[in-house]
C-alpha cells in the first residue's frame, strides 16, 4: 500500500484531498442552508426540522462523524500545505504587485479558511453543543442574535465562507482535473452564484431574526 | 598538410551506404571504455550527446549557459527540410541534393551535402518519435510549407517555433540519457581550450563561469558543437553569448579555419533604431511573398511613409528583377537594400533601413487575410518598434544571420585535429557559400544523430589511444595559458570597456566585410583590426575578479578572440578573388551586379592553418570535384 | 518620433550566494523608449563599468524572447508589467517619465539567488530528468506519418511544448510552485500517442521530483498563466492532475 501512501503526500494526492473534503462541504452548506431557511417559516417549522434531523438517531452520528474526519483532513492537510507554500519562499518581494490572475478569494485561501474553522468551533459551541433541555433550538438562535456582537462575527463569517467558496468552488473542479474551455467558465460561474447564495442566504438570517 | 576529404569511392547515392559499411566497429561491450566530451548542446551538440550516450559512450557534455535547453538553435523559426515528398510534387532526395549544392553556389562537397539529403528523412521520422509537435493537416498527418531556392513544398514546421521545438527534443533525450547515467552535463561552463596529446585532441580547459575555477576534462575524442561566429559583427541575430571562442582556440591548437569570410546576411531584419542596441531580430522571410520593399525616389527625402505619392517611390527590386520581384534570394536581395541606403534613400531616423509595405496587399485581399497569414510576425514587429504595420509600413533592413565558414572537416566530421569531431553551424561542410533556408536545423540534426554515431566509432576502432587524464603536463599548459589570458585581461585596467570595443569591431566588419566587399576595404578593415587589438590590449576594462560570476570577463575572453578571428575572416576575403553566395567582392559581378564566380581558379575550399601570434596563416586549398551536377550562374532576372 | 524617460532603478544587489544582498538605487537619464529593457541595464552596466564599479549582473542570451534565460521581476510583476513579454521583450515605451522600477531576482528556495538577479533554476532541468522525455532511441523510429495525430491535439501540445522554461510562473506563483512547468511538459507528451506508453510512470516521477525540490503548492490562484510569457493555460495543469490519478489509482506503475 506503499502507493496509496505516496498518492495522498504528493503535491497532488493532497490537493485531490482537499478538492475532494473542499465539496463535500460544498455540499454539506447545500443542505445546511436549506435546513436553515425554515427559520423564515418561524420556529415551529424549524423545530420540526431539528427534531426530524434527530430522529435518524446513529445514522446522523455517522454523518457527523464524516463531516469531523473531513474537516480534520481539510483543516490538516490545507495547513501543511500552507507551511509548504510559506516556506517555498523565503525571501520576499519588496514590492508585490498582483497580475491579472489572483482574486480576493484565492489571495486568501488560508486565512479565511482559519477564520472559519474559528467560527465553526464557536459556531458547534454556540448551537450544536447547547444544553437544549429548556429552550428548542429556535429560541436559542432567536436569542443569539439579540446581540449585535454576535451578528457581527456571524455576518463577517459568512463573508469569509463567500470568499473561500468563490475560489474553492472552481478550484476543486480544476484540481480534479475537470477544465476545459467549453465548461470551465460554466463551472466559475456557478462557483461565483453558488458563494452569493451562501453568503446572502447564511448571511441574511441573523438579521431576520431581529425583525422577527 | 594534405586535405583529404575523405570522400568514398562510388557513385553519389552509394557513398554513404559504402562508408558506413567500411567504417569499424566498436563492440557494444567496449563502447563503455570511451568517454567522449562535446561542447554545446544546441541542435548538433544536443543530438550528438543523446546518440553517442544511447550507443553506450560515455559522455560529458559542455554549455555555456543555465540548462542545455537555451542554445541558440532554440531561435530558428521557419522548419526543416527533408526530401519526403509528402506533397507529391516530385520531390527527392536528388532534388534536395541539387538546390542545396545550387543554393550554395557551387561551393560544398557534392558527397556531404547529398549525404545530407539522404538522412533528411530519418530525422523527421526520429522527431516525431521524440514528441516534437510538427503541424498536422486535419487528418492527422504531417503538414508541408514552402521555402526560399526551392519549388517543392518540403519544409516540416511547428509553427513560429520550429527550432525550439526541434531542440527541446535533442534536448530530452539527453536528459534521459542523463537520466540513465551516461551523459554528464556540465552547465555555465565555457571551453577556453583544446588539450592536444600527440597530435590528437584528448581534452578540454573549461572556465566555470559561476566560480571562475578551471578545470581539465579528458577523453578519447572531443566532439564540438559550439555553433557560429556572426556576432563578430557585434550585431548579428545571434544569441548574446554566441561566440568563435572554443572553435578558436582548437584554430589555435592546429586545425585549419575553412572559408571564414562566407556569411550569410539575412535581408529581413529588424533595423538598428539606436546606438544602444544590443542584437536584432530576424522577421521571416515569408514576408516578402506580400510585401513590397520600397525606397523614397529623392535621396534625404524625410517625409513619412504615407505622404509619398506613389510616383516617387522606388520600387527597386520589382524595377531590377522583373521576374522575381521582390522576392529574389537573401543575398542579391540584402546587397539591393545596401544599396539604395548607400545612395541616401535610406529611411527611418538611422537611414539605414528600406521600406517594406503592406499597403497594396491589405488593399487587394483584405486585413483579415494578411492577419492570418502574417498576425504574429505583425504583432513582434510592433512590440519591438512600437508601429502597427497594418498602418505604415514596415522597416526593415539586413542582418548578420549564420556562417557557412567553420572549421574544415573531412567526410568523418572530423577536423584536421586527429580525435576533434566538428558539428553544426561550428563546422563549414554543406552549405557553400550560401545556406538555403531551412537546412541548418537539417545539417545539425544529421550530424549529431546519424553521422557522428558512426564515424567515430570508426577512428576509435582505428587508432590505438593511449590512457590520459588530467595530470599529464599537456593539461597543466594548457590551464596556465588559460589562466594566464585571463589574468591579463584583468590587468589592463584601461578606459573602455569590453562592448565598446566589439561594437567598433562590429562596425568595421560590417562596413568592410559585410554584404559588399572591396579590396581597398578589406586591406584597410585589416589594418583597422590590428589597431583595434592592440588598443584592446591596452586599454580594455573588465571589472571584478576571476573567481566570481563575471559577465564582463566572460565578454572580453570572447571579444579578444574576435578581435584576432576577424582578421582571419578579412584575409580569407582577399584570398576569395571572385564573388559567390554570401561573399560578393565588387570587382567580381556581372553587368547587372550579380555574383560573379571564378570556377577556374577557386573552385576550392580555403582552409587556413595557424601559424603563431602575428603571423600569416597559411592557406590550404580543398578542391571542389563536381562529378554529377553542372556547375551554372544564377540569374533572377 | 524620437523619446526618452528619466527613470530611478532599484536593483536588488548580492554579490554570491552566501551575501545577504540589498537594494541599490541608480538614476538614469535620456532612457531611450525604443530601447528594450535589458539595453536599459545594458546601459546601466556600462557606466558602472566607467566609474569602476561592478555592473549588475543578468542572466540573457537570445534576446528575442525564446531561449528562457531572461528575468527579472520589475516593480512586482515578473518579466515587467507587459501581457505574454519576456523581460527582454519589453520596451521601455512602456514605461513614463519619472518611474521607479524596482528590479528583483525570481525568488524562490528551489532558485537560490547566484549574483545579483541570476539564480539558479537547475530545479527545472531535474523535473525534466526525471522523465520529460519519450523514450525512443535515436535510428528506431517508425516512419513518421505512421501514426497520425489529430490536428487539435497536435496543437494542444504546441500549446503546451512552447514553455520556454523561464521560470517566470514559479516567480509569480504566491505559493512559489512549478506546476505549470511540469503541467506543460506532462502534457504535452500525454496529448500524442507517442508519449502515452510512458505517460503513468512520467506523471508520477515528475510530480515526486518537483515535491522533492523545495517548490510550493498549486492552489490553483493562476498568476502562473497571468505572468506566463508564453500564456500556458492552467488547462494543463488540469491534464497533469487528470494524469496523475490515472497514474497512480489505474496503472501498474507504483
Amino acid at each position: 500500500m506503499l502507493w496509496l501512501f505516496r498518492f495522498f503526500t504528493a503535491s497532488i494526492g493532497r490537493k485531490f484531498l482537499m478538492a475532494l473534503t473542499g465539496l463535500g462541504f460544498i455540499l454539506f452548506l447545500g443542505t445546511h442552508l436549506a435546513g436553515n431557511l425554515l427559520l423564515y417559516r418561524g420556529g415551529n417549522a424549524f423545530n420540526a426540522y431539528a427534531a426530524r434531523l434527530h430522529a435518524f438517531g446513529g445514522l446522523l452520528m455517522v454523518f457527523e462523524f464524516g463531516l469531523l474526519v473531513f474537516a480534520l483532513i481539510h483543516v490538516l492537510f490545507g495547513l501543511w500545505l500552507f507551511y509548504e507554500n510559506y516556506r517555498a519562499r523565503p525571501i520576499g518581494y519588496r514590492v508585490r504587485k498582483s497580475g491579472p490572475g489572483q482574486t480576493w478569494g484565492s489571495a486568501t485561501m488560508p486565512y479565511t479558511g482559519l477564520l472559519i474553522l474559528a467560527f465553526v468551533v464557536y459556531h458547534l459551541i454556540r448551537f450544536h453543543f447547547a444544553d437544549k433541555t429548556s429552550v428548542t433550538i429556535y429560541e436559542i438562535v432567536k436569542n443569539a442574535f439579540q446581540s449585535p456582537l454576535e451578528i457581527a462575527i456571524y455576518m463577517v463569517a459568512m463573508a469569509a465562507v463567500a470568499l473561500h467558496i468563490s475560489h474553492g468552488f472552481w478550484s476543486a473542479f480544476q484540481t480534479l482535473g475537470a477544465n476545459h474551455p467549453k465548461y470551465m467558465p460554466l463551472i466559475r460561474g456557478l462557483g461565483l452564484i453558488f458563494s452569493v447564495v451562501v453568503g446572502i442566504g447564511f448571511g441574511f438570517i441573523p438579521i431576520y431574526m431581529t425583525l422577527v | 598538410m594534405e586535405l583529404n576529404a575523405k570522400i568514398p569511392e562510388g557513385p553519389l547515392p552509394e557513398k554513404w551506404d559504402r562508408h558506413r559499411f567500411e567504417l569499424k566497429l566498436v563492440s557494444p561491450a567496449n563502447k563503455r571504455k570511451f568517454d567522449i566530451i562535446v561542447v554545446g548542446t544546441g541542435l548538433a551538440g544536443g543530438s550528438a550527446s543523446a546518440a553517442l550516450a544511447e550507443l553506450g559512450y560515455n559522455v560529458k557534455t559542455f554549455c555555456i549557459q543555465d540548462s542545455p535547453r537555451r542554445a541558440h538553435s532554440i531561435a530558428a523559426q521557419g522548419g526543416i527540410n527533408a526530401a519526403k515528398n509528402y506533397t507529391n510534387e516530385g520531390d527527392s532526395i536528388w532534388r534536395l541534393f541539387y538546390d542545396t549544392i545550387k543554393g550554395g553556389d557551387f561551393r560544398s562537397r557534392e558527397g556531404n551535402v547529398y549525404r545530407l539529403a539522404q538522412i533528411s528523412n530519418a530525422i523527421i521520422d526520429q522527431c516525431v518519435a521524440q514528441g516534437v509537435p510538427f503541424a498536422r493537416e486535419y487528418g492527422g498527418l504531417l503538414a508541408n510549407r514552402s521555402f526560399g531556392g526551392a519549388q517543392v513544398s518540403r519544409t516540416f514546421y511547428a509553427r513560429g517555433q520550429t527550432g525550439q521545438q526541434l531542440l527541446l527534443g535533442a534536448y530530452s533525450a539527453m536528459m534521459r540519457q542523463v537520466a540513465a547515467g551516461r551523459v554528464r552535463l556540465f552547465p555555465r561552463r565555457e571551453m577556453l581550450d583544446l588539450v592536444v596529446i600527440d597530435g590528437r585532441a584528448r581534452g578540454i580547459v573549461t572556465r566555470n563561469l559561476l566560480t571562475g575555477a578551471m578545470e581539465t576534462h579528458s577523453a578519447h575524442a572531443v566532439v564540438l558543437a559550439t555553433g557560429g561566429y556572426g556576432n563578430v559583427y557585434f550585431l548579428s541575430t545571434n544569441a548574446m553569448s554566441s561566440n568563435v571562442t572554443a572553435a578558436y582556440r582548437c584554430y589555435k591548437r592546429g586545425a585549419c579555419f575553412a572559408n571564414p569570410c562566407f556569411t550569410q546576411i539575412h535581408p529581413t531584419c529588424i533595423p538598428v533604431h539606436g546606438t544602444y542596441q544590443s542584437k536584432l531580430t530576424l522577421m521571416s522571410e515569408s514576408l516578402r511573398n506580400d510585401g513590397r520593399v520600397w525606397v523614397p525616389v529623392k535621396a534625404g527625402d524625410k517625409r513619412r511613409p504615407e505622404e509619398i505619392p506613389e510616383a516617387e517611390r522606388d520600387y527597386y527590386l520589382e524595377r531590377r528583377y522583373p521576374s522575381f520581384g521582390n522576392l529574389v534570394p537573401r543575398d542579391v536581395a540584402s546587397r539591393a537594400a545596401k544599396a539604395q541606403c548607400d545612395a541616401g534613400k535610406g529611411v527611418g531616423e538611422t537611414g539605414l533601413a528600406v521600406y517594406l509595405d503592406f499597403r497594396d496587399a491589405i488593399r487587394r485581399d483584405g486585413r483579415a487575410v494578411i492577419e492570418k497569414k502574417y498576425g504574429n510576425l505583425f504583432q513582434m514587429y510592433e512590440k519591438i518598434t512600437g508601429e502597427d504595420p497594418y498602418k505604415t509600413p514596415m522597416m526593415i533592413y539586413p542582418a548578420v544571420h549564420y556562417t557557412m565558414g567553420g572549421l574544415w572537416v573531412d567526410y568523418n566530421l572530423m577536423s584536421t585535429l586527429d580525435g576533434l569531431f566538428v558539428l553544426g553551424e561550428a563546422n563549414f561542410s554543406d552549405h557553400g557559400a550560401n545556406r538555403l533556408g531551412a537546412s541548418a536545423l537539417m545539417q545539425g540534426l544529421a550530424d549529431g544523430y546519424f553521422i557522428i554515431p558512426y564515424t567515430i566509432g570508426g577512428y576509435f576502432a582505428g587508432t590505438p589511444l593511449e590512457t590520459v587524464d588530467g595530470t599529464h603536463p599537456a593539461f597543466g599548459e594548457a590551464i596556465e595559458s588559460s589562466r594566464k589570458r585571463i589574468d591579463t585581461l584583468l590587468a589592463v585596467d584601461g578606459r573602455r570597456t569590453v562592448d565598446d570595443f566589439h561594437r567598433e569591431l562590429g562596425r568595421i566588419m560590417w562596413d568592410y566585410c559585410g554584404m559588399s566587399r572591396n579590396n581597398e576595404g578589406l586591406e584597410k578593415a585589416k589594418g583597422m583590426i590590428r589597431a583595434l587589438r592592440a588598443e584592446f590590449r591596452e586599454n580594455v576594462r573588465v571589472p571584478g575578479e576571476n573567481e566570481t560570476f563575471n559577465q564582463s570577463l566572460e565578454r572580453a575572453g570572447r571579444v579578444a578572440d574576435f578581435l584576432e578571428f576577424a582578421e582571419l575572416m578579412v584575409t580569407d576575403a582577399l584570398a576569395r578573388q571572385e564573388s559567390c553566395g554570401g561573399h560578393f567582392n565588387e570587382a567580381y559581378q556581372t553587368p547587372d551586379h550579380e555574383a560573379l564566380r571564378d570556377d577556374a581558379h577557386f573552385c576550392h575550399v580555403a582552409a587556413w592553418e595557424y601559424q603563431g601570434e602575428d603571423r600569416e596563416p597559411v592557406l590550404h586549398k580543398e578542391p571542389l570535384v563536381f562529378e554529377n551536377v553542372t556547375l551554372a550562374q544564377r540569374s533572377y532576372k | 518620433m524620437k523619446k526618452s524617460i528619466h527613470v530611478t532603478l532599484k536593483v536588488w544587489r548580492q554579490a554570491s550566494g552566501g551575501d545577504k544582498g540589498r537594494f541599490e538605487t541608480y538614476p538614469l537619464k535620456d532612457i531611450s523608449t525604443d530601447m528594450s529593457f535589458l539595453e536599459m541595464l545594458d546601459v546601466l552596466n556600462e557606466a558602472l563599468t566607467h566609474s569602476g564599479k561592478e555592473p549588475i549582473a543578468f542572466d540573457h542570451d537570445c534576446r528575442e524572447g525564446i531561449c528562457g534565460m531572461c528575468g527579472a521581476v520589475v516593480n512586482g510583476r515578473p518579466h515587467g508589467p507587459e501581457k505574454g513579454t519576456t523581460l527582454c521583450q519589453l520596451h521601455m515605451r512602456h514605461f513614463s517619465d519619472g518611474d521607479v522600477l524596482v528590479i528583483e531576482p525570481w525568488r524562490s528556495r528551489a532558485f537560490p539567488v547566484i549574483k545579483d538577479l541570476v539564480v539558479d533554476r537547475g530545479a527545472l532541468d531535474q523535473i525534466i530528468i526525471a522523465g520529460g522525455y519519450i523514450s525512443v532511441n535515436t535510428g528506431s523510429a517508425p516512419e513518421a506519418n505512421s501514426i497520425p495525430v489529430p490536428q487539435g491535439a497536435a496543437d494542444k501540445a504546441m500549446d503546451a511544448a512552447a514553455c520556454i522554461g523561464c521560470g517566470a510562473c514559479v516567480a509569480a506563483c504566491p505559493n512559489g510552485s512549478a506546476m505549470l512547468f511540469a503541467a506543460a511538459k506532462v502534457s504535452h507528451l500525454a496529448l500524442l500517442p507517442q508519449g502515452r506508453p510512458e505517460a503513468a510512470r512520467r506523471a508520477i516521477r515528475m510530480v515526486e521530483k518537483m515535491d522533492g525540490l523545495g517548490f510550493g503548492n498549486c492552489s490553483n490562484i493562476t498568476e502562473c498563466e497571468a505572468e506566463c510569457p508564453k500564456e500556458i493555460s492552467i488547462a494543463h495543469i488540469a491534464r497533469l492532475n487528470r494524469e496523475f490519478f490515472r497514474a497512480q489509482l489505474a496503472s501498474d506503475e507504483k
